[in-house]
C-alpha cells in the first residue's frame, strides 16, 4: 500500500515539474499570457504623454511595489504565514516604458518550478507613445486575484494617482 | 462531585477544590488583591514584551498628521500607525516609538535638524477569513526648525497613500516632499 502512494506522489511530482514551467523573462511572460488560463492581456489608451506615463511608472513602481509582505491566515485546523517579496523593474527607452512586477515567496510556499531571477513574473505593463498626448498601454496581468495591483497600475497610467496598492489583498 | 460543587475558584471540575471552611476569610481579601495586582503587572509587562512603545516627545509639534482609513467592509478593519526611528551616524536606525493614528488628526514632535525614519504601518484584519496582513510606507525626514509638516495618511479601496508637505514659518505656500528611502541613506550625497 505504501509503495502505491509513493508511486502516485512521484508521478504527480514528475507531472508537475514537467508540465508547469514559468516564464523566465519578461518577453517569455508576454508570449505566455495570451494562452494562459489565469492571465490575460488588456490594451487601452490614455490621454497622457508617453513621458508622463513613464515618469509615473518610475516614481510609483519603486515607491509602491518594492515591498516585503507578511500575511497570516488561520482556521480551526491550520495556521499559515506567507512572506512575499515583490520586485518592480522599470525599463525606459526612447519609445517604450516597461514596468515588470515579480514576486518571490520567502516563507510559506513551496515552489515546484524553476523561479526566474528576481521571482515569478506577475505583471508586465508596456507603455508606447501614440501621439504627443496619447499613450498606449499593453497590460499583461493576472485575471484572477491581484485586482488591487492591476487597478493601481491602471491608475498610474491614467494619471489618477490615488496611491499604492495594499499587496496583502 | 462532593465538595467540588462548593469550589469558590472556578466552575471547572478539573480545578483543585478549596473547601470554603478551610480558607481563612483574610485569604479572600488578600487573594482578590493579589489577583488585581497580578493583572496590573501583566498589563504593564505585556506591552513592554510586545516591543511596541509609545512615542513621547516634548518637542514642538511640527508634524501634523491627518488620517483617513476605510476598510471598505464591516468584516474587516484597518489600523494605521507610524513608527519613528532615529537615524544616527552611519545610518544606524534606533527605534524611538510608535504613534497609533487612531484619531483623525494627531500632532507629533519630531526633532529638527536631524534625520528621522518614519514607517507608516497599515495593518488589515479580516474577521471572516481570519486573515491579517501588514504593509508599510517608509520615508526619511529631516525637519527644519520652525517649519510645519502636514502629513496626509489615507487608506481606501485597498489603496494607501502618504504625502508630506513642508510649509515654511509664516507662509501659506507649501511643497510636497519626495519620499526618501532608507537605501540611499548610505550614499554620501543623501545626508546633506
Amino acid at each position: 500500500m505504501k509503495l502505491y502512494y509513493v508511486v502516485i506522489i512521484v508521478l504527480n511530482l514528475l507531472a508537475l515539474f514537467g508540465c508547469i514551467s514559468h516564464p523566465q523573462t519578461a518577453e517569455e511572460f508576454r508570449k505566455a499570457v495570451p494562452g494562459a488560463l489565469s492571465a490575460k492581456v488588456e490594451m487601452f489608451e490614455v490621454d497622457r504623454s508617453f513621458s508622463q506615463v513613464a515618469n509615473t511608472f518610475q516614481k510609483m513602481g519603486p515607491n509602491c511595489l518594492s515591498k516585503t509582505i507578511k500575511t497570516t491566515s488561520q482556521t480551526n485546523k491550520s495556521y499559515q504565514v506567507i512572506v512575499t517579496t515583490y520586485k518592480p523593474t522599470i525599463v525606459v527607452t526612447g519609445k517604450k516604458a516597461e514596468l515588470h512586477v515579480q514576486f518571490h515567496h520567502d516563507q510559506g510556499v513551496i515552489n515546484v518550478s524553476k523561479e526566474p531571477v528576481g521571482g515569478y513574473y506577475l505583471l508586465v505593463a508596456d507603455a508606447q507613445p501614440l501621439s504627443p498626448t496619447k499613450t498606449r498601454i499593453d497590460l499583461y496581468r493576472p485575471s484572477m486575484g491581484h485586482g488591487v495591483l492591476v487597478q493601481a497600475v491602471k491608475n498610474w497610467a491614467n494619471g489618477e494617482i490615488v496611491g499604492c496598492p495594499d499587496l496583502t489583498k | 462531585m462532593g465538595q467540588r460543587r462548593n469550589c469558590w475558584m472556578s466552575g471547572f471540575d478539573e480545578v483543585t477544590p478549596f473547601p470554603p471552611q478551610l480558607v481563612p476569610k483574610k485569604w479572600h481579601t488578600h487573594g482578590r488583591s493579589a489577583v488585581v495586582v497580578l493583572l496590573f503587572c501583566v498589563a504593564i509587562v505585556l506591552p513592554a514584551c510586545s516591543g511596541i512603545k509609545t512615542y513621547n516627545s516634548s518637542l514642538n509639534k511640527n508634524l501634523h498628521v491627518r488620517t483617513v482609513t476605510d476598510s471598505g467592509s464591516g468584516f474587516s478593519r484597518i489600523r494605521a500607525a507610524v513608527d519613528i526611528h532615529r537615524v544616527g551616524e552611519q545610518c544606524t536606525i534606533e527605534y524611538e516609538g510608535t504613534v497609533q493614528l487612531t484619531d483623525p488628526t494627531i500632532e507629533i514632535g519630531i526633532p529638527p535638524d536631524r534625520w528621522s525614519h518614519l514607517v507608516f504601518v497599515f495593518a488589515s484584519s479580516s474577521f471572516l477569513a481570519n486573515r491579517t496582513g501588514t504593509i508599510t510606507y517608509e520615508t526619511m525626514i529631516k525637519p527644519r526648525p520652525n517649519y510645519r509638516y502636514d502629513v496626509e495618511v489615507s487608506y481606501k479601496n485597498s489603496m494607501y497613500h502618504v504625502a508630506i508637505r513642508e510649509t515654511p514659518p509664516n507662509r501659506s505656500t507649501s511643497r510636497e516632499l519626495d519620499r526618501m528611502a532608507l537605501g540611499p541613506c548610505h550614499s554620501p550625497t543623501a545626508k546633506k
